[in-house]
C-alpha cells in the first residue's frame, strides 16, 4: 500500500476523530453482542455437560431405574452374576445449605473402591487416612478446593445441609485439588461422600441411583450388553452414555438457540452502523479522492486506502467490543444459568470459562462486518468518474436512481422470508434464517418508503412553515443517509414490538394457565431440593385436619428413556383437580373417566407436539413391571415445562410401579375456612409438621413464584434488547452527525440567511423526530409480523406450547414513541452542534 | 512366621509407592495412593493385638478375625499338566480394618473392613506371567470370609472349604484372560509358625502376629489360559496371617523363601531386610521334615547367596533373580532359580512372586523342588 495515501487516510481519521469513535463503537457495539452471548451460551453449555457428565469418566453406558433408582443388590449381580469389573454405583441426590442462602448443593455417593474402574472423581488424589474416613465415619464428605474457598470451608470443618427435609451435620474429611481442570469444574458444589454416607443422608437405603458401566467395543461389548440386560430387572434400562447426556443437551437447545439469534441481531444492527460510519468518511472526503484520481491515483488504490482504514478501525472496534462483550458477558452468563437452573436442571453456577473460539468468533464477524461495510462506499468512492465526485448531490441522485432496484431486491427477499416461513415447518434454525431475510428484505424496502412518508407528509410539515418543509426535504434529500437510519431503528423497534407482544401473549397465556391449574388453596411439600418425599403420618395428620375438605396429591419423577427424559406427574386428584386441566380436544368429563380409571395417561401439548402424539396413540413406557404400551386419551395445555409432562393416576402409577412417595399436596379448604388461611397455614406450620421442615406455599404464593421464574427467564431477550437498541440509536447519531457535517455548507448558507441558532436546532431536531416516528410507524407491521411468527411457528415448534396473541392496545403507541423517543435522544447532539458552529467558519471552509 | 507383619508390608508399600510411582512411567496413579494411605495409617488403637499364644480352633480360624487389624489367606502352588507343562500360581485374599470397632449403620454399604485379592498365574512354556488385583468392601456379598463354613471371596475369586471341616479347599478365579479351578488336599499335619503360632515380630509385646501354614496341599483341577484349559496337578502351600502390630523402624524389605523338596520336606524362610544393607535379628524360618516334625531356623542357621539378578521392564526395578540357600547345620545346599523371570506383580503394590525351580542337597542325599520366592521392597536405583 502506498503509504502516503495511507498517511492521508489516517490524517483525515485524526483530524476527525468523532467519525473514528463512533465507526469503532459501532463495531464494538456489534461485536461486544456477539461476544457476550456466545459467552453465555457457551458457559450454559459447559455448565450443563459438566453437570450431565460430572466425573470426566470412561462409562459407555448406563444403567438407570424408575422412580426409586436401582435395587443396590443388581450392584453385586452385576459384578459377580455378569462379571462386568469396570462398574461402578452412584448415589445422588441434592440438598441446600441453609447457612449460604439456600444454595443448592449436589450429593455424589460413590464407591471409591470401585469408583476408579469407571470415572477418575479425583478421590484418587486425597491423601492420608481420607478414605478411612469416608468409609468408616458417617457424614464424611469430600469437596473440591473450588468449593471449599467459595464457601470458606477447610478440612475438619462442619457443614449444615439440608436434605430431604432435615438439617444433617457433615463433616469436612478433606478438600481435594482434582488433577483436570474439568474434573474441578464438575465437583462445583458437589459434596462427595461414600455410597453408605449418601444412601443414609437421601433416605436411600437399598437403592442407587445409577450404575455407570465400561463396556467394551463391538461383539464382545455386546455380548456383555445381553448379558446386562438379562440381569435387569423390569424397571431398569441399559442406555448408553452419550445418549444421556445428549437428552439433556436436547432440552436446552431451543432455548440456545433463541439466544444465538438475538446476539445475530445485535450483529446486523451493529453492521448497518459500521456501514453507515464508513460510507460517511468515504463521502466525506469526495474532494481528496477527486484530487487524487486527477493527480493520477489509481481506483485500486483509493479503494485499498478506504478497506486499510476500515481494517483499522474494525480493530480497535473489535478490540473494544471483545472487552465490552467479556463484561456483558459475565451478566448475562448469571441470568443465563440461572434461567437454566429455574427452568431445567441444576448447573453449577461459576464463573464463565473463556474459550478462544469466542473472540475469534467474535473477531471474525466483527472484521468481517467493518470490511463488508467499508467495500460499497469504498466502491462508490472508487468508481465514481472524477468530476461528479466532487458533487455530494451525485451521491443521492445515486442512490435515488437504484431506489427502484434496491426495493425490488427488497420485495424479493421479503417474499422469499415469508414463503420459506411458511414453507419451513419445525425447523428452528431454517426458520430464524427465514425471518432474517425477511427482515433484511423488509429493510431494503424503508428507504424507498421513507421517501414515499416524507412525501406524503410534506404538506401537512409546510402547513407548520419553513421549517417544518425543510425539515421532509431534508430527509429526503439526505436518503442515502437517513434511509439507512431509518431502516436500521425500524429493524430494532419492530423485533423489540415482536418481542413484546410474544412475552405479553406469553404472559397472558401462562397467567391465565396458573390460574386454572393451580385449584388447591395451599401446597404443601417438603422443604429442600423438589423430589423430596412427604413422611405418611403428616400427609395422615394434613387429611385429617377439619379443614380441609380434600386433598390431592403429587409425584414428580423423571424417566429416563434412550431417546429423551420424560417428566411423569403422578396424581391422586382430589374433586376439584379437574378444574385445573384445560383439554385440547374431546370432553372433559369423559376423558377424566378414563384417566381415573383405565390405566391412561395425559399428556401435556409440549410433550404432544415433541413425540408426535395425539389423544388415541400410546405410548411405551419403562414399568416396574416392564415396558407397557399406555392409552393416551387427552392432550392438556401446560406452559410449566416445554419438555412436556406425562400425567397418570396414582392407581396406574401403583399398578406399575412399586412406589408410594408423594412429594407434594393440594389442599382444598373447607368453604368457611378458606377465607382464613393464614391461621390454616399456621396451624400446618406448628401442628401437623412434627418437626419436619414443610415448604407450605398457598395458592398465591406459588403463583406469584411461578410468575417470577417466568420474568426471569425473559430476563436475557429484554438485556439484549436494550443492547440492540443501543445499538440503533448509536446508528441514528452517527447518521444525524454525518448529515451535519456533510451538511455544513448548506446549513452555514442558511445561518447566513437568517436562520437562528434555535431554527437550525428545531430543523435538525425535527428531521430525526420525523425519521423516528418513520421508524415506529414502519416497525408496526414488521413487528406484528414478528410476533405472529414467534408465537405460532418459534415458540410452538421449540416449546410446544399454543398461545393467544394479544396486542394490548396501547403497544402500538408505546411503539412509536420509543422510536421518537430513540430518535429524538440520538438527535440531540448532533442538532446542538450543528445550531453552534459558527456559518462563517463553515462557509470559510470551503 | 510367613510375613513379617502386615503393617510392615504396608508401611514399606506406602512408602515404595509414594516415592517410586512418580518416577515410574508405565503406571499411571490412581486411588492407590489413598487406599494404601488408609491401610497405612498408624494407629492400632483399639485393634485387638497377638500378646500371648492362643489355642486355635478349625474351622473357626480358617475365617476372618475382624478385630485384628489385617489378615491374608496366601495361596501359591506349582503345577504340571501330564505332559509336563509347568505352571505356578499365586491366589491371596487380605483383609484391612478401617476401624476398631462396628458402628451401627443404616446403610448396607457401611462396613470397616475392605478386601484386596492378588490372582497371578506364570505360564513357564509360554514364558508369560499373568496377574490381576481386586478390591472390594465387605459388603452386599461383594466380598468377604468366613470359617464356618470356611469362605473367602472376593466375587468370583473364591477360596472354601469343601468339608465341614474346611478341608479339603477349593480355590476358584478367573479373569478374561486366565482362570483357575483347583482342588487342594492336606498331605502334612498344619505347621504352627513361631511360637505355638504366636509369631513375634519386634521386641515390645503385641508386636506379633498370629500365623500358621499347610506346607504340602496335593493339588488337582484345571488351569484355564485365554481358550486354552489344561488339566494340572501338583502341590499347593497356604500361609495365614494376622496381626495388628506395628513394625521396627529401618526395615525396608524381605525376601521370601517357600520351598517343597522331594524328599518331602518343606524349607520356609524369611530374611528381612534393614535399610543399611544388613539383615534383621528377627528374620526367621522352619524346616519341615516328611513326617510334619518341624525345626525352627534362626537368622544365623541359614545363608542366602544371590547368584543372579533381573531388571524389570515394567518398572525398572533391579531383582535377585537366583540364590544359593544352605543350611550348614542340617546339610543343606539348594540352588534356586526362577521358573521365568518376569513374575513382578505391578498394581497397587508391587513386588515379585514367582514359581521357582530348586536343585541341591539335604543332608547328603540330592534333592529337587520347586517353591515360591517372594521378594518385596526393591526399589528403583536412586537418582543421584
Amino acid at each position: 500500500m502506498n503509504t502516503l495515501l495511507s498517511l492521508a487516510g489516517l490524517r483525515y481519521l485524526r483530524r476527525h476523530p468523532a467519525q473514528g469513535l463512533l465507526a469503532t463503537l459501532g463495531i464494538a457495539l456489534g461485536v461486544g453482542v456477539v461476544v457476550a452471548v456466545d459467552l453465555a451460551v457457551g458457559s450454559a453449555d459447559q455448565a450443563f455437560q459438566i453437570s450431565a457428565a460430572m466425573m470426566t469418566g470412561r462409562e459407555t453406558h448406563q444403567i438407570v431405574g424408575g422412580p426409586n433408582g436401582l435395587d443396590e443388590t443388581l450392584f453385586t449381580r452385576l459384578r459377580i452374576g455378569a462379571g462386568v469389573r469396570a462398574s461402578a454405583p452412584l448415589v445422588e441426590g441434592f440438598g441446600r445449605l441453609p447457612r449460604f442462602g439456600g444454595m443448592t448443593v449436589r450429593l455424589i455417593g460413590i464407591d471409591p473402591l470401585s469408583d476408579t474402574t469407571v470415572r477418575n472423581i479425583g478421590v484418587g488424589s486425597a491423601k492420608t487416612d481420607t478414605l478411612r474416613r469416608l468409609l468408616t465415619v458417617p457424614n464424611s464428605v469430600l469437596i473440591s478446593a473450588r468449593t471449599a474457598d467459595h464457601l470458606h470451608l477447610k478440612t475438619d470443618d462442619t457443614l449444615q445441609v439440608l436434605v430431604k427435609g432435615r438439617v444433617q451435620t457433615l463433616t469436612i474429611a478433606t478438600v481435594m485439588t482434582p488433577a483436570q481442570n474439568i474434573a474441578a469444574r464438575g465437583l462445583d458444589e458437589v459434596l462427595v461422600m461414600d455410597i453408605a454416607t449418601a444412601q443414609e443422608l437421601l433416605d436411600m437405603q437399598g437403592r442407587l441411583s445409577r450404575i455407570d458401566v465400561h463396556l467394551p467395543d463391538g461383539a464382545m461389548g455386546e455380548a456383555v450388553q445381553r448379558r446386562i440386560r438379562d440381569l435387569l430387572p423390569p424397571g431398569a434400562d441399559l442406555l448408553p452414555a452419550s445418549a444421556m447426556s445428549a437428552n439433556l443437551a436436547q432440552m436446552i437447545r431451543a432455548f440456545q438457540l433463541n439466544l444465538h439469534a438475538m446476539s445475530l441481531l445485535g450483529l446486523v444492527v451493529g453492521m448497518f452502523l459500521i456501514y453507515n460510519a464508513m460510507s460517511f468518511s468515504v463521502v466525506q472526503r469526495r474532494p481528496l479522492w477527486a484530487a487524487l484520481r486527477a493527480l493520477g491515483v489509481t481506483r485500486g488504490e483509493i479503494f485499498g486506502v478506504v478497506l486499510e482504514e476500515a481494517a483499522l478501525l474494525g480493530a480497535a472496534g473489535i478490540v473494544l467490543g471483545i472487552a465490552l462483550g467479556y463484561g456483558l458477558g459475565l451478566g448475562l452468563v448469571h441470568i443465563v444459568l440461572r434461567t437454566i437452573n429455574d427452568l431445567y436442571f441444576t448447573v453449577a453456577m461459576s464463573e464463565p470459562p473463556l474459550p478462544p473460539l469466542v473472540w475469534v468468533k467474535g473477531a471474525l464477524l466483527g472484521g468481517l462486518a467493518s470490511v463488508v461495510a467499508a467495500a460499497l462506499p469504498a466502491w462508490k468512492a472508487a468508481t465514481l468518474p472524477v468530476t461528479q465526485v466532487l458533487r455530494r448531490s451525485a451521491v443521492e441522485t445515486q442512490t435515488r436512481r437504484r431506489l427502484p432496484c434496491l426495493s425490488f431486491a427488497g420485495i424479493v427477499l421479503l417474499c422469499t422470508g415469508v414463503a420459506w416461513l411458511i414453507a419451513v415447518g419445525g425447523n428452528l434454525t431454517q426458520a430464524f434464517v427465514a425471518i432474517f431475510v425477511a427482515v433484511a428484505g423488509y429493510a431494503l424496502l424503508i428507504p424507498l418508503a421513507t421517501r414515499g412518508f416524507m412525501l406524503l407528509l410534506h404538506p401537512a410539515m409546510s402547513a407548520i412553515g419553513l421549517m417544518g418543509r425543510m425539515a421532509t426535504r431534508g430527509v429526503i434529500a439526505s436518503l442515502s443517509r437517513t434511509g439507512v437510519a431509518v431502516a436500521a431503528l425500524t429493524v430494532v423497534i419492530s423485533v423489540s414490538l415482536g418481542m413484546a407482544i410474544m412475552i405479553d401473549s406469553f404472559r397472558h397465556t401462562f397467567s391465565a394457565w396458573l390460574n386454572q391449574t393451580l385449584q388447591a388453596d395451599f401446597y404443601v411439600s417438603a422443604a429442600g431440593p423438589s423430589g423430596t418425599p412427604l413422611a405418611p403420618a403428616i400427609i395422615k395428620a394434613i387429611k385429617s385436619l377439619p379443614e380441609v375438605a380434600a386433598v390431592s396429591t403429587g409425584k414428580r419423577w423423571y424417566l429416563d428413556g434412550p431417546q429423551s427424559i420424560t417428566e411423569v406427574f403422578v396424581l391422586d386428584p382430589a374433586p376439584a383437580s379437574l378444574k385445573g386441566f384445560r383439554f385440547k380436544y374431546g370432553n372433559q368429563t369423559t376423558l377424566w373417566q378414563s384417566f381415573l380409571h383405565h390405566d391412561a395417561l395425559l399428556i401435556s401439548e409440549s410433550y404432544a407436539t415433541r413425540h408426535a402424539l395425539a389423544a388415541g396413540n400410546t405410548l411405551m413406557l419403562r414399568t416396574e413391571r416392564g415396558a407397557h404400551r399406555f392409552p393416551v386419551v387427552g392432550v392438556y395445555y401446560d406452559y410449566g415445562s416445554d419438555q412436556g409432562v406425562v400425567t397418570m393416576s396414582r392407581a396406574t402409577y401403583e399398578h406399575w410401579w412399586n412406589d408410594a412417595d408423594v412429594t407434594s399436596l393440594g389442599l382444598y379448604l373447607k368453604p368457611g375456612s378458606s377465607n382464613d388461611t393464614d391461621a390454616v397455614a399456621e396451624k400446618l406450620r406448628l401442628d401437623v409438621s412434627g418437626g419436619e421442615m414443610l415448604s407450605i406455599r398457598p395458592n398465591r404464593a406459588v403463583r406469584d413464584a411461578a410468575l417470577t421464574i417466568f420474568e426471569r427467564t425473559f430476563a436475557v431477550t429484554r438485556v439484549l434488547q436494550l443492547l440492540a437498541l443501543l445499538v440503533a440509536a448509536v446508528g441514528i447519531v452517527g447518521a444525524l452527525t454525518a448529515l451535519q457535517l456533510e451538511r455544513g455548507r448548506e446549513l452555514g448558507v442558511l445561518r447566513s440567511l437568517g436562520l437562528t441558532q434555535a431554527q437550525l436546532w428545531g430543523l435538525v431536531t425535527g428531521e430525526s423526530l420525523l425519521m423516528g416516528f418513520a421508524a415506529g410507524l414502519f416497525a408496526l407491521p414488521l413487528g406484528l409480523g414478528l410476533a405472529y411468527v414467534l408465537i405460532n411457528v418459534i415458540q410452538a415448534h421449540a416449546f410446544g406450547w399454543t398461545m393467544a396473541m394479544s396486542v394490548v392496545p396501547t403497544q402500538p403507541v408505546r411503539t412509536i414513541l420509543l422510536a421518537l423517543v430513540a430518535a429524538g435522544a440520538a438527535g440531540l447532539y448532533p442538532a446542538w452542534r450543528m445550531a453552534r458552529q459558527p456559518p462563517l467558519a463553515v462557509l470559510r471552509e470551503e | 512366621m510367613r510375613r513379617p507383619t502386615g503393617v510392615m508390608m504396608v508401611l514399606i508399600l506406602a512408602a515404595i509407592t509414594y516415592w517410586q510411582w512418580p518416577r515410574a512411567e508405565t503406571l499411571s496413579p490412581d486411588s492407590a495412593a489413598a487406599v494404601i494411605a488408609i491401610l497405612g495409617g498408624g494407629d492400632t488403637a483399639g485393634y485387638a493385638r497377638a500378646l500371648v499364644p492362643r489355642p486355635f480352633a478349625f474351622p473357626a480360624d480358617y475365617g476372618p478375625h475382624n478385630d485384628f487389624r489385617q489378615e491374608w489367606w496366601y495361596y501359591t502352588g506349582n503345577l504340571q499338566t501330564s505332559e509336563g507343562r509347568h505352571f505356578g500360581y499365586e491366589l491371596t485374599f487380605f483383609r484391612f480394618a478401617l476401624a476398631p470397632h462396628e458402628i451401627a449403620r443404616n446403610s448396607a454399604w457401611a462396613t470397616r473392613q475392605i478386601y484386596l485379592a492378588h490372582f497371578a498365574l506364570t505360564d513357564v512354556q509360554a514364558n508369560r506371567y499373568l496377574n490381576e488385583e481386586r478390591i472390594d468392601r465387605a459388603a452386599l456379598g461383594l466380598a468377604g470370609a468366613q470359617g464356618a463354613p470356611y469362605k473367602i471371596w472376593l466375587e468370583d475369586w473364591i477360596a472354601k472349604g469343601d468339608t465341614a471341616q474346611g478341608l479339603p479347599m477349593h480355590l476358584h478365579a478367573a479373569t478374561s484372560r486366565m482362570a483357575i479351578d483347583l482342588y487342594l488336599t492336606n498331605l502334612k499335619p498344619m505347621v504352627l509358625q513361631g511360637d505355638k503360632g504366636l509369631s513375634q515380630k519386634g521386641d515390645a509385646p503385641g508386636d506379633a502376629s498370629y500365623y500358621y501354614s499347610l506346607t504340602r496341599l496335593a493339588t488337582k483341577g484345571t488351569v484355564r489360559i485365554d481358550d486354552k484349559t489344561y488339566v494340572v496337578s501338583g502341590l499347593s502351600w497356604m500361609d495365614r496371617e494376622w496381626s495388628t502390630s506395628a513394625l521396627e523402624q529401618g526395615q525396608v524389605g524381605w525376601d521370601w523363601f517357600a520351598l517343597q523338596l522331594s524328599d518331602q520336606h518343606e524349607l520356609m524362610f524369611y530374611r528381612l531386610r534393614r535399610k543399611d544393607g544388613s539383615i534383621d535379628p528377627h528374620s526367621s524360618g522352619v524346616i519341615v521334615a516328611a513326617d510334619g516334625a518341624t525345626k525352627p531356623l534362626p537368622p544365623d542357621a541359614v545363608n542366602i547367596f544371590v547368584t543372579k539378578h533381573w531388571q524389570s521392564p515394567h518398572s525398572g526395578v533391579r531383582y535377585p533373580a537366583g540364590w544359593k540357600l544352605t543350611v550348614p547345620s542340617l546339610g543343606i545346599s539348594l540352588d534356586i532359580a526362577p521358573y521365568i523371570q518376569d513374575q513382578e506383580f505391578n498394581h497397587r503394590f508391587r513386588y515379585w512372586e514367582g514359581a521357582v525351580r530348586i536343585t541341591g542337597q539335604n543332608n547328603g542325599h540330592s534333592v529337587r523342588g520347586n517353591g515360591y520366592v517372594e521378594l518385596v521392597g526393591y526399589e528403583l536405583p536412586r537418582r543421584e
